[in-house]
């Protein structure tokens, strides 16, 4: 699709500070460079990157969801109560944990695309009512998923599996891998990732082309609760206590990635494998900054400089192709 | 060592009257009320020398009957951590011996300051016959306090005391002594690493804080930092300190420059379990480390997420937690943590439902402090202990 | 011509503040190439918007293929065989081209899109119409012109019944409207019905074979080209409303000072090098084809884009305009052709839209004068014989040529004497262009230059005293209004064209 491009897209060139990254933290501190540091980085970052997955999707159409760090939480908390108090199957919880996600994405979706919401207005209104819900659901008490240890635990081992020799294998990565893959092939490859670019380069053309906008729109919503629904199943097997009232801002992180990674901000343009990368650089930054000796204040100043900066590169090359 | 330090006797009939109604609703309330028996009987107060004594605060409460079917308010600071649930449960238990009931409401998370105040100002001109407040922020409750004077409704305080109150509106407080409570977290690390110390090399010991503004967290951090600093220099020891600037200036007898121990104190921006693992994971990383401390449930949470990977707690370095909550629970009692300092918030709720009672009767009130205890894996099953320790 | 394929029988359309649509009769007939005609604001493409379902009709009946219709959306009508090449381009600039054109209906191979088959089919179409573009090509990179010929081939590509033409030629070369020819022909010949909408006299004798003429959102009747006059049309087009005599020579004096002198500007590829003199009382047209540069040649001017070189002087005096602000401190304001976008906002009242520019006038203090902002807001009413109950109207409530008048009041409550009007009577009725016609000679008459961009002939010939033609971004010609004529300007304004 981009042949003509040069080969320094912003996909590549933040893949480049991805690695330049690692090596930098890894100069400064050696402990940084431990494979156990690497371990937890990897457990924390899948529920970033999934959730950056899903919401690279709403940002392509030129709107953002803000609900998907609030509705994790909730979703996990759901999915926990069902186990903890109900002696629901793990398997059943996880799919009723997803399910939930795909069904808030279906309220965003409808709240957009039929009502007619803007989506900043529309998210933020989800982000508040999930927030209220994960209380609800739980009685606003801190539900704890099952261990690793226990025998209801099985899906820890999704996301990292120990082997014979008690070597710990992060299998997380392997399904970002190959989700980022598929997403990127639905993106780039299907009528629903090539309408998701339409609306978001031009909404108004792709409905005179007769396609059912609407209908696309909501499913481009439903896209990102789905991946906020798999990223609670992540956050629950790495954090096992899910605190009701939490969540918020981890959304920022998700689509701070996606921004980085080349994701347009004004829509139209973005690739699913940029967005991962992206939300590596600051699942990075955010792990590797305390590790240099900056405190999280500090990383928070840093990442909004680099923001910043891959806004600008998007602006700039804009302006050039202009 | 012994897990319980200091003791007293303190007999309560009135707790045996009325144990009856929840049991049959739970099968947890049985076994709460029968081990709660047991453990007023022992009553272990940690660190007795630092907190006055229980037995009076308790002793007013004797043969305590309500007047009327009195209604309450309880503004809690959230419902974030299965802390409040104990809470909630002893004050369940509380209303149904005296005949009372109680509305309990909270903000979605601790920082929501404002919506707190809210909630305590409808609450107070409901006109309650007393509202119960554990305060997010102590100073933002000042105004809704001489409010609730005007309006002639006792507060107690529960869970964080509120300096210099409004004249006349707590009437009663009923908290942890929280620089006790990280004291007793210095002394039972302390005792487990000790002869790490000296070796030659300098050793480093870390403390997570959620945060360094809290009062409760400041205090308990304090406590513990204070208290390890001159259990060393009683060993003659000297500490180095490292870390978050607040905990830094604030620690009292350390050293600058070479010292036998290096105390580093890590505090995350946001008081989220993955920052707090993340700076657990810096401390659990370095060579030198030998133990480690979390100050509340989020803390120790963290460090535990963080020992996940690298599984050198009750390995070649020392954990110790805060609070209970499942996985805390389940980390002492596998040896992943050497202990934990648990709180009695089913205590903080149940004397807080009567203080409001008594206040309500018209009863002049002194202070409630109430227990805290160390636990570990030999004690924690026992019938003093279990109850504190919610899921 | 064959049978009658569509008949559109008593159609009414109102939007608020605009009867767009008076019931309108149309009629198609298969293998006739049906030419619907009249001037801007006419009333064509909502006649059009109504047969695709963009627009929902008010009352009237749609017979098409002998059965009464209502599409919903244009999904529904290209289903049933009526496409529309759009006027405004609406292409997809972040895909390709193939994509582009089978967007909505692309080839699947599994679950896969089959890009390849998309683009062999698109090539197979281009080679139909003899275009030379790369299926590959982003959309975003090709010229205006080109993305007006995908948009053909889009619509040709559908098994259209009823192809709708709405301003096909105004952005293809002579080479390329040719081509276009060629191919409207050839689906003549293949009988379907083909509805024709374009300004340009010469192409309608040219291709059409009937001309129905609206004229402010009106049937007013159909000929048969062949048996009809160009000057018949234009009767039935311009009717019997009194405008404004038309100029006949310069209304400037002869001594008149040169006010504005743009020398050499260039801004992108839409302005290359132009230069020209404004004096004061003179009314300058600026006349050319759609994408010939003279919105963005007064976009640079006032500093709303960057511009690369270029010198401008102010009353004989060098000066830098890097802003619209630069710009209205030395009295040029710029009247958008777009009104609701960048003239007024329509959520305020008068007042507070009078003084937008100049707020900083109306200030006690740290807070606005109420009063001093509403007296002058009045004055401009009263000066300007704005239709509106009071100076606290709502702008959005107002007709579109009395919004017109407040941003004019809004620029002469700045004091400017420059004022630039990029296409003033769009979509506003003919009796208030007439009073925004009338205005615009009272300002010159008072000594304030106009500059004015209009796409419509009619007016350009009406209003200016001098008249520069644009093509490609170059200014091709400067035409005195005694010499002006239709053929003079159009013969200017596609110089360039290859």
């Amino acid at each position: 699709m981009t042949k003509k491009r040069s080969i320094f897209t912003q996909e590549v060139i933040v893949g480049i500070v991805l690695v330049a990254l690692y090596l930098i933290f890894r100069l400064i501190s050696p402990d940084f460079g431990k494979y156990t540091t690497f371990l937890s980085m990897m457990d924390i970052s899948y529920y970033y990157a999934l959730m950056a997955i899903g919401v690279a999707f709403p940002l392509i159409t030129g709107g953002v969801d803000l609900s998907i760090g609030t509705g994790m939480i909730c979703y996990a908390l759901a999915g926990g109560c069902l186990i903890r108090f109900y002696n629901c199957p793990t398997g059943l919880a996880i799919l009723v944990s997803i399910l939930f996600g795909v069904g808030i994405g279906l309220a965003n979706g409808v709240l957009i695309s039929l009502m007619g919401l803007p989506p900043f207005l529309a998210t933020l209104c989800t982000c508040m009512i999930t927030r209220g819900l994960g209380s609800v659901v739980t009685g606003s008490f801190a539900i704890p998923w099952p261990t690793a240890k226990q025998d209801n635990g099985w899906f820890h081992s999704i996301f990292k599996i120990t082997t014979a020799d008690n070597l710990k294998l992060p299998l997380g990565l392997l399904w970002i891998i190959l989700l980022t893959l598929i997403m990127q092939f639905v993106l780039a490859h299907t009528r629903f990732g090539r309408y998701t670019i339409s609306i978001g380069s031009n909404k108004e053309a792709a409905i005179l082309s007769g396609i059912n906008v609407k209908f696309y729109h909501v499913m481009v919503y439903m896209v990102s609760g789905l991946f906020a629904g798999l990223a609670s199943i992540a956050y629950a097997a790495v954090i096992k206590t899910v605190q009701p009232g939490t969540g918020a801002g981890m959304e920022l992180d998700a689509i701070g990635g996606a921004i980085v990674g080349g994701v347009s901000a004004s829509g139209g343009y973005g690739t699913i494998y940029g967005t991962v990368i992206g939300a590596y650089v600051i699942i990075f930054l955010k792990q590797g900054l305390p590790y240099i000796g900056f405190n999280a204040n500090m990383q928070q100043i840093i990442t909004g400089f680099v923001l910043i900066g891959a806004v600008t590169i998007d602006i700039i090359k804009r302006k050039v192709i202009k | 060592m012994g897990p319980v330090i200091g003791s007293g006797s303190i007999s309560f009939s009135f707790y045996q009257q009325k144990e009856d109604k929840r049991m049959k609703k739970k099968v947890l309330a049985v076994l709460m009320s029968t081990v709660m028996i047991g453990s007023l009987m022992a009553a272990p107060v940690f660190a007795a020398e630092n907190l006055s004594d229980t037995t009076e605060g308790i002793a007013q409460f004797e043969g305590l009957t309500a007047n009327e079917a009195y209604d309450f308010q309880i503004v809690v600071k959230s419902f974030q951590s299965t802390y409040w649930q104990a809470a909630l449960q002893g004050m369940d238990m509380a209303k149904d011996e005296l005949g009372v009931t109680y509305t309990a409401q909270g903000p979605a998370s601790e920082s929501d300051i404002a919506d707190q105040v809210n909630m305590l100002n409808s609450a107070i001109n409901g006109a309650p016959a007393g509202v119960g407040l554990a305060a997010c922020d102590t100073s933002s409750v000042l105004e809704s306090l001489q409010a609730a004077v005007d309006a002639g409704v006792p507060v107690v305080a529960f869970d964080t005391g509120v300096p210099e109150p409004p004249e006349g509106s707590i009437v009663c407080t009923v908290v942890t002594d929280n620089v006790a409570a990280g004291e007793v977290a210095a002394v039972n690390l302390y005792e487990a690493v000790k002869d790490k110390i000296g070796q030659g090399a300098p050793v480093r010991i870390g403390e997570i804080n959620q945060d360094n503004y809290a009062l409760n967290i400041q205090q308990r951090g304090l406590g513990f930092i204070n208290k390890l600093i001159e259990l060393a220099a009683a060993d003659g020891f000297t500490v180095a300190m490292e870390g978050n600037e607040f905990y830094v200036n604030e620690a009292e007898g350390a050293v600058e420059g070479d010292a036998d121990i290096i105390l580093e104190v890590r505090v995350p921006a946001q008081t989220t379990v993955d920052l707090c693992s993340t700076e657990a994971g810096t401390i659990l990383d370095k060579e030198d480390t030998i133990a480690v401390f979390g100050s509340n449930q989020t803390a120790a949470e963290g460090l535990l997420v963080a020992n996940d990977n690298r599984e050198v707690l009750g390995d070649t370095i020392v954990g110790v937690g805060f609070d209970a909550g499942t996985s805390i629970k389940a980390a002492v009692e596998d040896g992943t943590f050497l202990g934990a300092v648990t709180q009695s918030p089913l205590m903080m709720g149940y004397y807080c439902i009567y203080a409001l009672t008594a206040a309500a009767n018209g009863q002049e009130l002194i202070d409630v402090p109430t227990d805290g205890y160390w636990y570990n894996a030999e004690n924690m099953n026992d019938e003093n202990i279990a109850p504190n320790l919610y899921d | 011509m064959g049978e009658i394929i569509l008949t559109m029988k008593d159609i009414d359309k109102s939007f608020p503040g605009v009867h767009a649509l008076d019931h309108v009769d149309f009629e198609l007939r298969r293998g006739e190439v049906h030419a619907l005609m009249g001037e801007n604001g006419a009333g064509k493409s909502t006649l059009m918007k109504v047969l695709t379902g963009i627009y929902t009709k008010d009352s009237g009946t749609i017979t098409y293929e002998g059965e009464t219709v209502e599409f919903h959306n244009t999904h529904d009508a290209q289903a049933a065989g009526i496409v529309i090449v759009h006027q405004e381009l609406n292409m997809i600039g972040d895909l390709t081209v193939a994509q582009n054109i089978f967007i909505g209906r692309e080839f699947k191979k599994g679950l896969m899109i089959d890009d390849r088959k998309m683009i062999r089919e698109s090539k197979k179409l281009f080679d139909e119409l003899h275009i030379d573009i790369d299926p590959r090509a982003k959309m975003s990179d090709l010229t205006v012109g080109k993305q007006q010929m995908c948009e053909i081939a889009k619509a040709i590509s559908h098994q259209a019944k009823i192809i709708i033409f709405d301003e096909p030629s105004a952005a293809l070369t002579e080479k390329e409207i040719e081509d276009l020819f060629a191919i409207i022909r050839d689906l003549r010949k293949q009988n379907l019905g083909i509805i024709y909408i374009s300004h340009r006299m010469d192409e309608i004798k040219v291709i059409t074979d009937r001309v129905t003429v609206m004229r402010d959102g009106a049937y007013i009747g159909t000929l048969i080209t062949s048996e009809c006059t160009k000057e018949d049309i234009i009767n039935m087009m311009v009717g019997r409303v009194i405008y404004e005599n038309p100029k006949t020579h310069s209304m400037v004096p002869e001594d008149a000072p040169v006010v504005l002198k743009v020398e050499h500007l260039n801004a992108g590829k839409s302005v290359q090098d132009v230069s020209f003199e404004l004096r004061k009382g003179e009314i300058l047209g600026f006349s050319g084809l759609m994408g010939a540069g003279r919105t963005e040649t007064a976009r640079a001017l006032f500093g709303a884009d960057p511009k690369q070189s270029g010198d401008i002087y102010v009353n004989g005096e060098k000066v830098t305009i890097n802003s619209p602000e630069d710009a209205v401190r030395h009295g040029i304001g710029y009247l958008s052709e777009d009104r609701k976008r960048f003239g007024v906002v329509v959520q305020k009242t008068i007042t507070e839209n009078s003084t937008l520019a100049t707020l900083e006038k109306y200030m006690a203090g740290m807070f606005i004068n109420k009063a001093a902002e509403k007296a002058v807001a009045e004055k401009y009413i009263a000066e300007l014989d704005t239709k509106t109950p009071g100076a606290d109207q709502l702008v959005v409530n107002l007709s579109g040529g009395n919004q017109q008048k407040i941003v004019i009041a809004k620029w002469l409550v700045r004091n400017c004497d420059i004022l630039i009007f990029d296409e003033p009577t769009r979509g506003i009725d003919v009796g208030a262009k007439n009073e925004i016609y009338k205005l615009m000679n009272l300002l010159a008459s008072e000594g304030k230059s106009i500059i004015m961009i209009s796409s419509e002939m009619t007016e350009i010939l009406r209003m200016s005293d001098r008249i520069v033609v644009m093509c490609e971004g170059k200014k091709t010609g400067e035409i005195p209004i005694e010499e002006a004529t239709q053929e003079a300007i159009m013969d200017k304004a596609t110089r360039d064209i290859k």
